[in-house]
């Protein structure tokens, strides 16, 4: 309790101060009685008269959405008109008649159409929908018979737009109409039944900024609720335009490096964190929901078991392989368990007790030092190293790379992927052994990572040893052209990694694309670094049986080395060798984005060391 | 702690008081929205009879311990409201736009509503700890920096009926300490010089509404359009109202959050001026009793805390009925006891708490 106060009061006008406050709430009392006496009293029938007389009703008018475009102001998402086609039941004089014309028009039979307008007659003058997004042929015809349909009109209404279809769909995300289970949410409750909104991807995450506000029209019903005349109206304002970090030129050479493979290629800018592309296959085409998507499609698209709707870069985790011996590698120089010299002879297999683990190299690669075993990815080198470093060490750096926790894109649902936890051996359970650390060495067994977490692991690398955020929109811009939102590189944290061995590393990557595994990936003019990965999905010698279990292809690269600009992750779900198969990929990427080879070599630029394309 | 004797002081006029305008409250809401068609809203009554329920039971609560208790953590929890504002205001800022709730298990706290409290909380505290130099001015210095900056914070998120009643609030309970219209009318010039000021930290749609208070054609669809189903709901009442379920204007979406800012105006539609006469005057019931509490209470801090939360009601109330019946701009403000809400209820009751406390242990200070 707080000390005793001597007894008050010091402040003898307070109780008169009080008695006056009294007097001031019986004033703003009699204030709102005699607002309410006037609106009540003296203009009550008025107002009766008012609401009773039926009286305004509202109409909204949608919005359009807000475009989403590249860095550069290239349009991805935008709208297109669509045109609906509405019945007022009871402006059609011979139902019969109007029936068997539209039915000629829609292409269905009569019946269907007499059906339709019969479920209008409760309420005559409520616009009726009939078919939502007319075709271009069916919209002429109703034009040219309008005489012959009394009562049957054409509304327009903008529709979202996916100009290039399945390009970066999971991460633009689509759009439909709010559902059922939505409009019973409390956060949904300002939606109306058809509206639509964003449902993944940039779409949904974004929606609060695309949706723009809707407009209205004030009309004047009579008692029927027939539109009398249009009182007021509204216009609506659109959505704000997004802008992407996304590079569209990076994008479409890396949806054509990836047609007809399954996987995902990221690219990202390594010293910001910026999102250059982002292809995840196999995808959808978004246009198919912005129209009201039909049941046959929806069950092709949510039943197909290569879940298109899913984006693989950040929702799906992956044995990450041989990338994995960079974090093994890492974890020795910086525990001083490996340094750059240390040798081991590779005769193509390692014992560890009675159990045999392969190299991937039949016969060995004879001795190496830890660059010679990075640049050929040796697996028996990686083996001892593994062991060397002990897997909490590994666990320790794996950590610090931003593995096993979400990278933070922000677009829904991200994958932690998974980091070995070793538990001492206790009775009755198998514990953790060394040939757990083993197989963890080269990146298989209990390490599982998401594309994204390769991606932000290699960009640190690359960039000295910051974490950034991945994020892919840029800005926020009204359609007056104010900027809403502005959105900045933002590091997450430093892996804490001594300097001279980011540098080492980085040498040792480049040597994999000089004169090792990635060499495909190479590109005349620019150094590029990189680590290819294999991951095996099934037993070895299993894949033979099972062509759809062949092994997923990594790569994980960046560059310039000593400039980072661009890193870039490529994994092709049981595509096989990663050097073989996911390097090239990655190497169309850097011509793409560095304006080099065939494909581009009309653009007057030089091979740039510093690339205006990716400021 | 707690004494039987207590229980003899223990004012029942005033819980019955405030009973019968939660359960009204209640009533009103179910009516309003039984013809809604989400599913949400039709079962917005059950929420909030269970907001009723745990604000009886923070009534109560609130009257446990000595208010003399509450007043050794004044500062601790006028800091703490402060930090959770900041939390809205960084969580809102990834979270995409206007964000003025936490998120804390499956509910969501509205900060801004107890900052009020906790706004009053430390006023009292602090005017308590120097009222022997109050007659100098320089004592208002402090207070009145922490307002603004509470005021500033609320408008960040945004929330401007908030801000404008936590700034009338503290004005209101200076007043009440004799700060002499000499200082005053500088502050509000001075106030008025940074309307200006004011202007560009508000959002579009609060600028629109002021600006459609002024000349309602700017805008028919959006403010004007409440007002003016606002006006015709409450004059459609005349003098005895419609009754009970019986009001279209409101129940047929003419009115919009005819739950929470606009529920005087279904009030008004369904009971006439007769109910609304008598709703007026419970409120004037309940905010002269806690005057009175204030002035019969012999401690100082306890005169403040008690004069402090019957401001707070009286501009609340005053601000959302003058809101409804057109007479100022739409601005957000709920109606104590009666609007939909969690945060409003506690935060209403752990006031009205606060009071019958007070006046419990009147005798033992």
């Amino acid at each position: 309790m707080r000390s005793r106060r001597s007894p008050l009061p010091p402040l003898q006008a307070l109780p008169l101060r009080l008695k006056r406050a009294m007097f001031c709430v019986a004033v703003g009392c009699l204030i709102l009685l005699l607002r309410l006496w006037y609106l009540q009293i003296l203009e009550g029938d008025r107002y009766f008269t008012l609401s009773a007389n039926n009286r305004l009703r509202l109409r909204a008018v949608e919005a359009p959405r807000g475009f989403i475009l590249d860095r550069h102001g290239d349009i991805l998402v935008e709208n297109r008109p669509t045109f609906d086609l509405y019945a007022i039941p009871e402006d059609i004089t011979s139902p019969a008649e109007v029936a068997a014309t539209l039915a000629e028009i829609l292409r269905v039979a009569p019946s269907e159409v007499e059906a339709r307008l019969a479920e209008g007659k409760a309420r005559p003058y409520q616009p009726l929908l009939l078919r939502k997004d007319l075709d271009a042929s069916m919209m002429v015809a109703v034009e040219e018979r309008r005489l012959d349909l009394p009562g049957i009109n054409l509304r327009v209404r903008p529709i979202r737009a996916y100009p290039s279809g399945g390009t970066a769909a999971n991460l633009l995300g689509y759009v439909s109409e709010v559902n059922q289970t939505q409009l019973l949410r409390e956060e949904y409750r300002d939606f109306r039944a058809g509206e639509y909104l964003g449902q993944s991807g940039v779409e949904r995450r974004f929606d609060a900024f695309i949706r723009g506000v809707d407009g209205g029209e004030q009309v004047e019903v009579d008692a029927r609720g027939r539109a009398l005349r249009l009182v007021n109206r509204t216009e609506p304002r659109s959505g704000a335009n997004i802008y992407l970090t996304i590079d569209r030129k990076i994008q479409d050479a890396a949806e054509a490096a990836f047609a007809g493979k399954k996987g995902t290629v990221v690219a990202m800018n390594p010293t910001t964190g910026e999102i250059l592309a982002l292809v995840s296959r196999p995808s959808y085409d978004p246009n198919l929901f912005a129209q009201r998507i039909s049941g046959e499609d929806w069950q092709r698209i949510a039943g197909d078991p290569g879940h298109p709707l899913q984006n693989r870069a950040v929702q799906a985790q992956y044995p990450p392989g041989s990338i994995f011996k960079l974090i093994v590698a890492i974890a020795g120089l910086e525990s001083g368990a490996l340094t750059p010299e240390s040798k081991v002879y590779c005769n193509g297999a390692f014992h560890l007790g009675s159990v045999k683990f392969d190299d991937w190299k039949k016969g060995g690669h004879g001795t190496l030092d830890l660059r010679g075993a990075i640049v050929n990815s040796c697996n028996v080198y990686f083996y001892q190293a593994g062991l060397k470093v002990g897997i909490d060490e590994i666990v320790r750096v794996s950590k610090a790379f931003g593995l096993g926790e979400p990278p933070g894109l922000g677009l829904g649902d991200e994958a932690k992927g998974h980091l070995p936890n070793p538990q001492p051996r206790k009775r009755g359970q198998p514990g953790w052994s060394a040939g757990n650390t083993v197989v963890s060495s080269i990146g298989q067994g209990l390490v599982v990572t998401s594309p994204m977490q390769l991606l932000s692991m290699v960009s640190a690398i690359a960039n000295g040893g910051t974490l950034y955020r991945p994020f892919v929109v840029k800005r926020v811009v009204s359609l007056a052209g104010d900027v809403l939102e502005e959105y900045e590189p933002e590091a997450m944290h430093q892996v804490g990694v001594k300097p001279e061995t980011l540098v080492f590393m980085r040498q040792a990557m480049m040597g994999v694309v000089q004169e090792g595994t990635g060499s495909r990936s190479k590109v005349p003019g620019v150094l590029i670094a990189g680590k290819t990965g294999t991951a095996q999905v099934v037993k070895k010698g299993e894949e033979k049986r099972q062509p759809d279990l062949k092994d997923h292809a990594w790569f994980a690269s960046f560059a310039p080395v000593d400039n980072p600009r661009i890193a870039v992750v490529v994994l092709v779900e049981n595509g096989g060798f990663g050097g073989l198969v996911a390097a090239p990929i990655a190497k169309a990427v850097y011509e793409a984005a560095f304006g080099i080879g065939p494909r581009y070599a009309q653009t007057p630029s030089p091979p740039a060391k510093e690339p205006e394309v990716l400021d | 702690m707690f004494d039987r004797r207590l229980l003899t002081y223990f004012d029942w006029g005033l819980v019955g008081a405030i009973l019968g305008m939660t359960v009204l409250g209640v009533l009103t809401i179910y009516s309003a929205n039984a013809l809604a068609t989400s599913a949400f809203r039709q079962t917005l009554y059950l929420r909030q009879l269970t907001w009723v329920c745990v604000g009886v039971g923070i009534l109560f609560l609130a009257c446990t311990v000595s208010y003399r208790n509450l007043g050794r953590f004044a500062y601790v929890i006028f800091g703490l409201s402060l930090l959770s504002l900041l939390v809205v205001l960084v969580l809102g800022k990834t979270g995409l736009g206007a964000q003025r709730w936490i998120r804390v298990g499956p509910f969501t706290v509205q900060p801004s509503e107890f900052t009020k409290i906790a706004l009053i909380l430390f006023l009292a505290r602090y005017f308590d700890d120097h009222r022997e130099e109050l007659h100098r001015p320089q004592v208002m210095i402090l207070p009145a920096a922490a307002t603004l900056v509470c005021a500033f914070l609320v408008l960040k998120q945004p929330d401007l009926g908030t801000a404008l009643l936590i700034v009338f609030l503290a004005v209101g309970v200076m007043l009440l300490l004799g700060l002499s219209w000499r200082y005053l009318v500088p502050i509000l010039v001075g106030g008025g010089v940074l309307t200006p000021l004011l202007w560009h930290f508000l959002k579009d749609y609060q600028r629109r509404r002021i600006l459609v208070f002024f000349n309602p054609d700017l805008d028919p669809l959006g403010a004007s359009y409440h007002i003016a189903q606002s006006k015709i709901a409450v004059g459609s009442g005349g003098a005895f109202g419609k009754g009970w379920m019986a009001a279209s204007q409101s129940q047929l979406n003419f009115l919009p959050m005819n739950h929470t800012d606009f529920l005087f105006a279904v009030l008004a539609e369904q009971w006439g001026f007769l109910g609304t006469l008598l709703v007026l005057l419970v409120y004037v019931y309940l905010i002269t009793r806690g005057l009175q509490i204030a002035m019969e209470s012999t401690d100082f801090f306890a005169t403040l805390l008690a004069a402090g939360v019957s401001s707070m009601l009286a501009i609340q109330v005053f601000i959302n009925v003058a809101m409804v019946l057109g007479m100022l701009p739409v601005v957000g403000i709920p109606l104590p006891l009666l609007s939909y809400g969690g945060s409003s209820m506690v935060v209403t009751m752990l006031g009205l708490g606060l009071l019958l406390n007070i006046h419990m242990r009147r005798f033992m200070y």
